[in-house]
């Protein structure tokens, strides 16, 4: 059996007294927490304990003793030897150190309960020589008493305290299946003992102790200040949401159209993501557990930075009349774009591609579709006029943050290449709609139906006047399909551009509100604060010493950190797979990668 | 014990199951070939009495050169859809008249048709095709003739093919279809709506409703029925003649292989077919293999 004795390094130098730590149950290891020095009085230590366990939690006990003598401080063996009496454990460690010397020397002692007092169960010198050196020696040894072998195993205590310890992945086998799980309580005991380092040299109490904010405090003025400042400004977001979201639940929106156009603009998308976020982080109740502050902080500076990016793009844009300038190039470029289309009509109503298409349904299709354009362009010749005006207030909004300059974009992209979606939709139901009868028309054409109830192809007989008009039409359908599968095949493919300009900026949109921001930061400037796991160092194998170990911690990696603490978000990927994109394109349905998830269950 | 080794215990053997017995389970004995029949049931084929069976199939292979034959004459000017339309108006007329006279002769009570039913069936062929046919006529505009001309060989092979010689009184879709579609595209090449729209009604006269007269006919009057396809059978060899002597001549060699060498040959087959019938039951797999082929 080996005896683990979690060590903090900043106790190395303290002066002798008490260990005060945990036993952790079930496995053989020890975490020392502090040290309480010489002198004081059992009792107040006791109560000391006691509150400290109350505020905690931790089940804190003394663990031993602790001796480094100085110069002058010669015999106390018996003196430590009489204080395992007066805090009765199970087992009583006496540690101590010399100057001097690498290692510390610890002797484990445990309660017989016959002779009511400690007897020495191993003595750690010479322990390592001995079974190193002589396997005889040893085997003479093990016969006289058992053994226990201990290890040294030193942490730092701040960072310990500080960290969080994330579960192995599974894919990740650990070698011993109970190592991580006494780790875990090990970090849990420190992090949780938090109230045993409030006590520092400048407390004018009875008592003494060593950890690691013996010399003081660690705080930050501007954190505390931060701290003071977030309630009236809490308060004060909390009465701005409740005004916003009276507003919002007001009945006028809640009509149909309204509330359908909203769930479609990804402007209101993005305000109403906001809110929550807002709302989330004005409320009073302080974050509980680990993954809670972490989304929190994670909001916090995802905004802050996208509010800072808001405001450098509001700084450009109103600087040097850019808005004019882009109102003026805004409408030719509308212009430009519908002569291409106009164009490419053009040339689909002659003989594209030298394909041969029915000619009276191409120059019905060619015109409708002209004379669509031409709506749309009168359209924004109407609209020009105020396209500056709706720039310059459009782009205030970038003081909320650059997702909602982006989302503006996005919907204007949307709404300035309408004229394409119609096309799109016209064409795809048009081919959706021959594609659908030629298949029906084709169990016909051989004698079959669909059984609905079955969900199978039954033979089945029609009469004559069902056979004839059905081949009539199949004959119809089968000659113009190659002309609406090229007009749908165009506007698919634009629609297609479109869908993919949106993508891409409803992705960087995604990126800016869901990445970890401040987890990533973390993990840059305070590795040890995320931990993976830990790697132990050998400090000091001397013969004649007991093993010391340091326990570095392993920060987690990069990736790791993105995927644990990436806020769930609308996703704006394609709902489906390619395969089933490129089917529903084959069959003519209607395609909306870009639909929220919110809108999915509609 | 071997199921071919003699019997050691003089016990008799017999064909039960639910007694224990000391022969092997796939034993039998002596007796077991004695059961065995030949070509049980066989009908032994008259040679004239096959031939004028496959008259049928003779006269809907003449039917289809006829089509072809009017509308060669359609398409070359020959024949004016007007005329084509009073004649087929008539054909018509006169064939639902022998049709109805035969279906009175026998008393079939199986759901008869009324007159208002056919009455409103060909209302909706007449407005349909007549509707359609400026939208026929346009639709292969842009197609290759040659393409339209192996399509609708094609079709009318499969239509040759599909057709159900046995009982064709409700004609089998899929041949039906085929010849429709088949008239579709050659109608389409014809030069005026008028033309396509009496070239259709002219197929529906001959692809749907031909056939069922002609089945009536085979069972109410055998001998009419016969004189009835000599007569088609020269009409469409003497029609296509007139245009293309050619096929014509390779019309009538096919004709004379399908209606005198064919049954010929099924009578001298006849006489090879050797079926074995025994008190055995034949092996057969009921089971799903598709489970197997993965």
């Amino acid at each position: 059996m080996v005896l683990k004795i979690f060590f903090p390094q900043c106790c190395n130098r303290a002066d002798s007294g008490l260990l005060v730590g945990q036993w952790i149950p079930g496995h053989g290891s020890a975490v020392v927490l502090a040290v309480i020095h010489y002198p004081f009085i059992p009792g107040q230590v006791k109560r000391y304990i006691q509150q400290m366990q109350d505020q905690s939690g931790v089940e804190l006990s003394v663990l031993g003793s602790w001796s480094l003598p100085k110069e002058g401080q010669e015999g106390m063996e018996s003196f430590l030897r009489d204080l395992s009496t007066i805090f009765p454990q199970d087992r009583w460690l006496q540690i101590s150190r010399q100057i001097g010397k690498m290692g510390f020397t610890c002797e484990v002692l445990t309660w017989d309960q016959n002779l009511k007092a400690f007897q020495p169960e191993a003595k750690k010198k010479k322990d390592n020589e001995d079974t190193e050196s002589d396997v005889d020696a040893e085997h003479e040894e093990k016969e006289e008493e058992v053994e226990e072998k201990v290890i040294f195993i030193h942490y730092e205590q701040r960072k310990v305290m500080l960290s969080q310890l994330h579960p192995v992945e599974n894919g990740v086998p650990s070698p011993k299946t109970d190592a991580p799980s006494e780790l875990r309580q090990m970090f849990q005991t420190v992090a949780h003992s938090q109230p045993l380092f409030f006590l520092d040299k400048y407390d004018d109490g009875p008592l003494r102790s060593t950890h690691w904010q013996s010399e003081g405090r660690e705080a930050s003025i501007i954190v505390e200040l931060l701290k003071q400042a977030s309630v009236p400004l809490c308060l004060l977001i909390t009465w701005l949401l409740s005004i916003w979201t009276w507003i919002c639940n007001m009945r006028i929106f809640s009509l149909y159209p309204l509330r359908f156009l909203s769930s479609k603009l990804s402007t209101c998308v993005q305000l109403n993501y906001r809110t929550e976020h807002m709302t989330t982080l004005s409320s009073p109740t302080p974050a509980i557990g680990h993954t809670e502050f972490m989304r929190k902080a994670n909001m916090l500076v995802s905004f802050l930075v996208d509010v800072a990016l808001g405001m450098l793009l509001i700084s450009w844009l109103y600087r040097d009349n850019h808005i004019t300038m882009l109102a003026n190039t805004l409408v030719p470029a509308a212009d430009h774009v519908a002569k291409e289309l106009n164009e490419l009509l053009q040339w689909l109503m002659g003989a594209p591609a030298g394909l041969k298409m029915n000619r009276a349904l191409d120059q019905v299709l060619g015109r409708f579709f002209l004379y669509h354009i031409h709506l749309w362009i009168s359209y924004i010749h109407l609209m020009s006029p105020f396209i500056e005006g709706i720039l310059w207030y459009g782009g205030l909004s970038a003081c909320f943050g650059l997702t909602f300059a982006l989302s503006l974009l996005s919907d204007m992209v949307a709404l300035l290449t309408f004229h394409i979606y119609c096309f799109y939709v016209y064409g795809a139901r048009l081919y959706c709609l021959k594609i659908y009868g030629l298949s029906s028309l084709w169990r016909l054409f051989r004698g079959k139906k669909w059984n609905v109830l079955r969900q199978r192809v039954d033979s089945c007989s029609y009469d004559l006047d069902q056979l004839f008009i059905g081949t009539l039409l199949f004959t119809i359908l089968l000659f113009l399909l190659p002309t609406t599968a090229l007009y749908y095949l165009v506007f698919t493919l634009l629609r297609l551009v479109v869908v993919f300009v949106q993508g891409i900026i409803h992705l960087s949109v995604d990126f800016i509100n869901s990445f970890p921001l401040f987890a990533v930061g973390l993990r840059i400037c305070r590795p040890y604060r995320l931990a993976e796991g830990v790697k132990f160092r050998v400090l000091c194998d001397e013969p004649g010493t007991a093993l010391h170990l340091l326990m570095e911690i392993n920060p987690l990696k990069c990736g790791t950190v993105v995927q644990t603490y990436r806020s769930p978000t609308y996703s704006c990927y394609p709902k489906d797979s390619w395969a089933a994109l490129v089917k529903k394109l084959f069959v003519g349905e209607l395609i909306y990668p870009w639909r929220h998830k919110s809108t999915k269950t509609d | 014990m071997g199921p071919d080794s003699a019997p050691g215990p003089a016990v008799p053997w017999q064909k039960v199951l639910w007694e224990r017995q000391p022969y092997p389970d796939n034993y039998v004995d002596q007796r077991f070939l004695e059961e065995l029949r030949r070509n049980e049931g066989i009908r032994q084929y008259q040679y004239w009495a096959v031939v004028k069976e496959v008259g049928f199939v003779g006269q809907q292979l003449s039917c289809v050169a006829i089509f072809i034959t009017l509308w060669l004459y359609m398409e070359q000017g020959l024949l004016s859809p007007e005329m084509l339309l009073s004649t087929s108006l008539v054909c018509a007329l006169l064939g639902y008249g022998v049709h109805q006279a035969l279906t009175s002769q026998v008393e079939s009570a199986c759901e008869p048709r009324t007159r208002l039913a056919d009455l409103q069936s060909a209302t909706i062929f007449l407005s349909f095709t007549f509707g359609f046919s400026p939208v026929l006529k346009t639709l292969t505009e842009s197609v290759s003739t040659d393409t339209v001309y192996a399509m609708s060989a094609l079709m009318l092979l499969a239509h040759l093919v599909s057709f159900p010689y046995a009982q064709p009184s409700p004609p089998g879709s899929l041949s039906l279809n085929a010849a429709l579609f088949a008239s579709v595209c050659l109608a389409s090449r014809l030069p005026g709506a008028l033309h396509t729209f009496a070239m259709l009604s002219c197929a529906l006269l001959v692809f749907a409703l031909w056939p069922c007269l002609l089945q009536k006919l085979r069972e109410n009057a055998p001998n009419q029925f016969t004189v009835v396809c000599v007569c088609v059978c020269l009409g469409g060899v003497g029609g296509l003649g007139s245009l293309l002597p050619g096929g014509a001549v390779l019309l009538a060699l096919a004709l004379g292989s399908v209606t005198l060498l064919c049954p010929l040959l099924l009578v001298r087959l006849q006489r090879h077919k050797d079926n074995i019938h025994g008190p055995w039951d034949e092996a057969e797999i009921h089971e799903d293999l598709s489970r197997f082929l993965h």
